[in-house]
């Protein structure tokens, strides 16, 4: 080990060493990722992201304060901690951003609080959905150069970012998150507006259903900071009193809400099992034929201590995200499709010609699709869907690469050298304005 | 290139309060040998930063030290007269620097046992020290904080030109400038002038590698600048950082682990899992040790912030194990898995302002509960204490003749011995705040009840030390008074039934063992102490929500964790670290609190891994047969759950061709452990493990200095440095 060059440079202890400067300023990019659930912010290079923050927010309503109407609460421990009459409220809107205050005050604190590097100092770079509209890119734009003042910034169509995380340049590109489920393809990485489908049969929706579920079945859903300890017990109709936290003051609803989707989360990941074959899943889980396969049950114990064995009924809601028409909860407006038959329509709006090979690639991203046997059913359903071509299904087996693919994929991009000469500087900011958002990057 | 030797590593672990170093690995790894505040004061200069406070004098004038010690600038610039103030007959007037007592300490060390490291803080500055200082032995009974804070070279910069001098004083924190706040480096110039002076004190050779525990919230950014700072500045060979939480979890040695490292004003929580850091999910919560001050601060407005912070270091201050009822009040007032702090008064504080619940009064008798806040605001106050009044006076004679011999938790009052400065100016003020009518009976009884009234506590002070000051003994004349009519037997029996108290716990608790001697040294060096007595307040300093807010944060960074396999065996390898958790108590009230809400029954959860098929019966290998198939329609919770569970192990090998769910896993925790801790280091025994992060340094320095020596990158050389720059730290 002596040989090693670096260890012969190192001076002998009795030596002073010489003044040495490091001179070069090697500025990395940093890429930012809002979804509707959480905002993903890193580093350009490195393989997660180095904050994951919630983009929901707590506000105490105040109609005096100027451009809020109420005092912000941004990050994780704002947002689980017990303040008399804050909401939490979302900043986002169909996946796209909606209040841009909030949302600029969020990245800053991404960026600023949690990550403490000087946003102008560094390139950014955003992913965005495809359906971003024109207006929204321009603001973006507007907030990234007039607010942050970065030095260069650049858009990218998550989607994109998810083929290349990857490691495809072409594909299709399914993404099931907390908002939306889309679906884009991909064509030597750009994406493709015809083709591409959005639904909102995602995590949310899940949560919806699960929560509805868990009311029709008359469970106390008492989040976790709104009680002292729990009492176990197994008997609906005979429950014990509620040993609750008194704050002397009842959280506000959306808050309590916000608590809810802890547990209703937890129970996802745990106990959500999607049903591995398409349509063979009962109409009425309460009547099952006699000849029906069984299923496993599995025991969840609520926050109060509530314990329930959930048999086929834990696949109700997963189920639903194939078969809308079966969710507990209807719909209040048109019955949406399931996402085995938006990928078809997807599919069907695509050229014949490259029509084998999206099929021959399809992505599969987003932390909902981690729920257990989803890739199996979706697959299945693709394969009945197109019996020609060959159906093939990508998707990571690890989790953080499943979770945070689109940031991933801008951290890969961000950091390929080839990607420099794309940037927007502020130079050109400032002699063409927010349209450049649009000539530069469409 | 020469190996790097074990005894030519400087650690350094940097804190809110203090910083703690150490030079070289000695052969069983002891605790940090060098405790410094981190903490510097600004210099003469602008930019300019000393490790210990200033004084400016001119010539003539008169200054008063921290340490009660007056100097006056004589002509030339020497300080010519150094004088007791208790012998002075009038204060100095033209003080440039006030230095009082509750501008010291503002930030007390989050250290409970700072004296034990002092037989350590053996540093050649100690022999200084002893040189300046004739009344030695005064000094050494000062309060621990302060003994630790010297590093206390004398200087006496001198500068006759002028007339002026300048005079390090010791004593004085007034005007400090403590570069870290919530581990988050505020004052960069103050930190890295707070390296140097480490770096100085230790005075390494250059071929001293550099290890330091770096803090979670440190950034990128944070660190680069540190990484540039250690090669540009200190120009050491070799610099690498070690996550605090990693090093913990190094001292434990477990792959997968949560770890809860309760600092002065903040909590990191990480889970680690495969001795990998859970980046994302990690938190860093603004509640600590200086949480517990606070609310104690919040029960007990009466005394000071240096009574609170002994309070809270002496042994009377604990949690109490969840079913012992806290003295002189009922059990009624607690379900049996609640935490004994969560009551009443206490539940609301925290972060929330108390706010009256109207409607909730009734709801909360229904539920038998009582809720003392509840009933107050509801206005039955009256009715409630005088019922509370009548159970009471039965029991009370007992108590009164008995209490005093009884162990602390049975108490309903103790005392402790505040230790106070020799030259305390505030001291009158204190006092006069405290009514001090407290002694009657009556006021005791609702003292004890854990009304949120806020009423002054009592407190009995005593001025044990043999000779009081004639000038400090004025504004105390008048408890004197009232102690006399109390009677001196009272206040003996109080004192000898301290000490008979400290005596059987001797074995278990050192730090009484300490007391006795600070107390014998005190009486006889004419240190001023006294007897603070309080009530049951002591036992609820973790209130306000602190446990819950960390019980909470903890659940959230375990649901963050990826690998869901994983959860579960972080949750069974808690690590409990850092000075904050040195309350007596706590660290089991923090794993009730946690066990309480978000443990999982194993009925529920655990047995349940493998799956039961419910709907055909299936005979099992004993001949048991598992659940009935249970009807769907039916929306009744199965009443063969607990049944199931019981026959679960049946269940299991009958579900063996079941097993379709390979990839679920159970809901957790199911169970809740802490880790334990490693018994091969004789050293950390006596000090206690909080400090653990340390010990983990000293692994990690051997492990990346010495066994690898660079081999796998483990930090940083120069030669890196020179070729990437400060950026070369995230390269390792």
């Amino acid at each position: 080990m002596a040989s090693t060059p670096q260890a012969s440079q190192v001076l002998p202890s009795t030596t002073k060493p010489a003044e040495l400067e490091y001179g070069g300023d090697e500025i990395s990019a940093l890429v930012l990722d809002p979804g509707t659930n959480t905002t993903r912010c890193g580093f350009a290079g490195e393989d997660t992201p180095k904050t994951c923050v919630p983009t929901y927010y707590g506000i105490i309503p105040d109609p005096e304060t100027p451009k809020y109407f109420g005092s912000l609460k941004i990050g994780e421990n704002a947002v689980n901690s017990v303040i008399d009459g804050m909401e939490i409220r979302n900043p986002m809107n169909e996946g796209i951003v909606e209040n841009w205050e909030v949302t600029t005050d969020i990245w800053r604190h991404c960026i600023e609080y949690k990550l403490s590097s000087r946003v102008e100092e560094h390139p950014l770079l955003i992913t965005e959905p495809i359906w971003n509209p024109l207006k929204n890119r321009e603001r973006t734009t507007e907030v990234v150069f007039e607010d942050f003042g970065v030095p260069a910034y650049f858009l990218v169509k998550s989607a994109v970012c998810e083929s290349f995380a990857n490691s495809k340049p072409s594909s299709l590109v399914i993404d099931v998150g907390h908002a939306y489920t889309s679906v884009t393809p991909v064509v030597d990485g750009i994406p493709l507006r015809k083709g591409s489908e959005r639904t909102p049969l995602a995590g949310q929706h899940l949560t919806t259903q699960l929560r509805h579920q868990f009311t029709e079945m008359g469970i106390r859903m008492t989040p976790w900071l709104m009680l002292k300890a729990k009492t176990t017990y197994t008997d609906l109709t005979n429950m014990p009193a509620l040993r609750s936290r008194d704050y002397g003051f009842q959280p506000h609803a959306s808050f309590i809400e916000y608590q809810q989707d802890r547990f209703i989360h937890e129970f996802k990941e745990s106990l959500s099992e999607t049903w591995p074959e398409p349509r063979t899943f009962p109409t009425d889980i309460n009547n099952v034929g006699d000849n029906f396969r069984p299923f496993a049950d599995k025991s969840y114990e609520f926050p109060d201590g509530y314990q329930r064995r959930f048999g086929i009924d834990r696949c109700l809601a997963p189920e639903s995200l194939f078969n809308p028409s079966l969710s507990p909860k209807p719909f209040t407006g048109d019955t949406p499709k399931g996402i085995a038959e938006m990928i078809k329509d997807s599919v069907d709006h695509l050229d014949a010609d490259i029509r084998a090979n999206m099929l021959n690639n399809i992505v599969v991203v987003g932390a909902t699709s981690l729920l257990y046997r989803f890739n199996e059913r979706l697959s299945q359903e693709l394969t009945t869907m197109f019996p020609g071509p060959r159906v093939k299904l990508q998707s990571s087996g690890q989790t953080p690469e499943r979770k945070y693919s689109a940031w991933l994929g801008g951290s890969i991009l961000a950091s390929c050298g080839a990607f420099h000469q794309l940037w927007i500087s502020k130079q050109e900011y400032d002699e063409i304005g927010a349209n450049i958002i649009e000539r530069r990057a469409k | 290139m020469p190996p790097f030797r074990d005894d030519h590593i400087l650690l350094i672990a940097p804190g809110s309060t203090c910083t703690l170093a150490q030079l070289g690995l000695p052969e069983s790894f002891t605790p940090p040998k060098v405790r410094i505040p981190s903490r510097m004061f600004p210099g003469v200069e602008e930019g300019q930063y000393l490790p210990n406070k200033i004084h400016e004098v001119k010539e003539g004038q008169e200054l008063l030290l921290g340490n009660g010690e007056v100097m006056t600038a004589g002509p030339g610039g020497k300080p010519y007269k150094k004088r007791k103030v208790g012998e002075a007959n009038s204060k100095p007037s033209t003080t440039a620097q006030t230095s009082t007592s509750s501008g010291a300490a503002k930030k007390p060390t989050g250290d409970a046992k700072p004296a034990d490291a002092k037989g350590d803080t053996a540093m050649a500055d100690a022999a200084d020290e002893a040189e300046t200082h004739d009344d030695d032995g005064d000094e050494e009974g000062n309060d621990d904080d302060e003994d630790q804070e010297m590093n206390g070279t004398k200087d006496k910069d001198e500068d006759g030109a002028d007339g002026k001098i300048y005079y390090d004083d010791d004593f004085d924190e007034e005007g400090a400038i403590w570069c870290m706040e919530q581990g988050r480096i505020v004052n960069w110039e103050c930190f890295f002038a707070l390296l140097l002076h480490v770096h100085e004190q230790i005075n390494p050779t250059f071929h001293t590698p550099i290890l330091m525990i770096s803090q979670p919230c440190w950034t990128c950014t944070d660190k680069e600048r540190i990484c540039q700072f250690i090669f540009e500045k200190i120009k050491a060979p070799g610099f690498c950082m070690m996550d605090a939480a990693a090093a913990i979890s190094a001292a434990y040695g477990i792959p997968n682990s949560l770890i809860i490292d309760i600092g002065y004003e903040k909590t990191d929580i990480t889970a680690i899992v495969e001795y990998d850091i859970q980046e994302l999910g990690r938190t860093t919560i603004p509640v600590g040790g200086n949480s517990l001050n606070l609310h104690l601060q919040k029960l007990l407005p009466h005394l000071s912030e240096d009574e609170i912070e002994q309070l809270k270091h002496s042994n009377i201050c604990e949690i109490l194990p969840a079913g012992i009822p806290i003295p002189g009040e009922e059990d009624i007032e607690r379900d049996a898995l609640l935490l004994p702090p969560e009551i009443s008064t206490v539940g609301m504080g925290g972060v929330l302002p108390p706010k009256a619940p109207e409607e909730e009064g009734n709801e909360e008798e229904e539920e038998g509960v009582t809720n003392i806040a509840a009933i107050v605001a509801s206005g039955k106050t009256q009715e409630y204490l005088a019922k509370k009044e009548k159970e009471k006076a039965d029991k009370k004679a007992g108590i009164a003749a008995g209490e005093k011999r009884l162990p602390n938790y049975k108490r309903e009052k103790n005392t402790f011995s505040f230790v106070e400065k020799v030259q305390e100016q505030v001291l009158g003020e204190g006092k006069e705040d405290n009514p001090i009518d407290v002694h009657d009976g009556e006021r005791m009884d609702v003292d004890s009840a854990p009304a949120p009234s806020g009423e002054p506590k009592s407190a009995v002070e005593a001025p044990t030390s043999s000779g009081a000051d004639a000038s400090t003994a004025d504004p105390q004349s008048n408890p004197d008074a009232e102690k006399a009519k109390q009677g001196p037997s009272f206040m003996e029996s109080m004192f000898s039934a301290t000490k008979e108290d400290d005596d059987a716990k001797r074995a278990q608790d050192k730090a009484l063992r300490r007391e006795e001697k600070k107390r014998q040294e005190a009486a006889q060096s004419g240190e001023k102490r006294k007897e603070i007595e309080v009530g049951t307040e002591r036992f609820k300093a973790a209130g306000g929500g602190i446990l819950e807010a960390i019980a909470d944060a903890a659940h959230r960074v375990v649901s963050s964790v990826d690998e869901i396999s994983k959860r579960g065996d972080c949750w069974d390898n808690l690590i409990i670290a850092g000075n904050g958790c040195r309350l007596r108590g706590f660290k089991d009230a923090l794993v009730n609190a946690i066990t309480a809400k978000y443990q999982v029954s194993p009925s529920s959860s655990g047995m349940f891994t493998s799956e039961i098929p419910s709907n055909i019966p299936t005979p099992s290998g004993t001949g048991t047969n598992t659940p009935q198939p249970s009807a769907f329609s039916s929306q009744q919770p199965n009443a063969l759950l607990l049944q199931a569970a019981a026959n679960n192990a049946a269940a299991a090998a009958a579900s063996s061709h079941h097993h379709s769910s390979s990839a679920h896993y159970p809901q957790t925790p199911s169970s809740l452990k802490v880790a334990k801790i490693p018994e091969y280091f004789p050293e950390w025994k006596d000090a206690g493990f909080e400090e653990c992060v340390f010990l983990g340094a000293q692994l990690g320095a051997k492990i990346y200095f010495v066994a690898d020596q660079g081999l796998n990158k483990g930090f940083v050389t120069r030669a890196d440095y020179n070729s990437q720059g400060p950026q070369a730290i995230h390269n390792i």
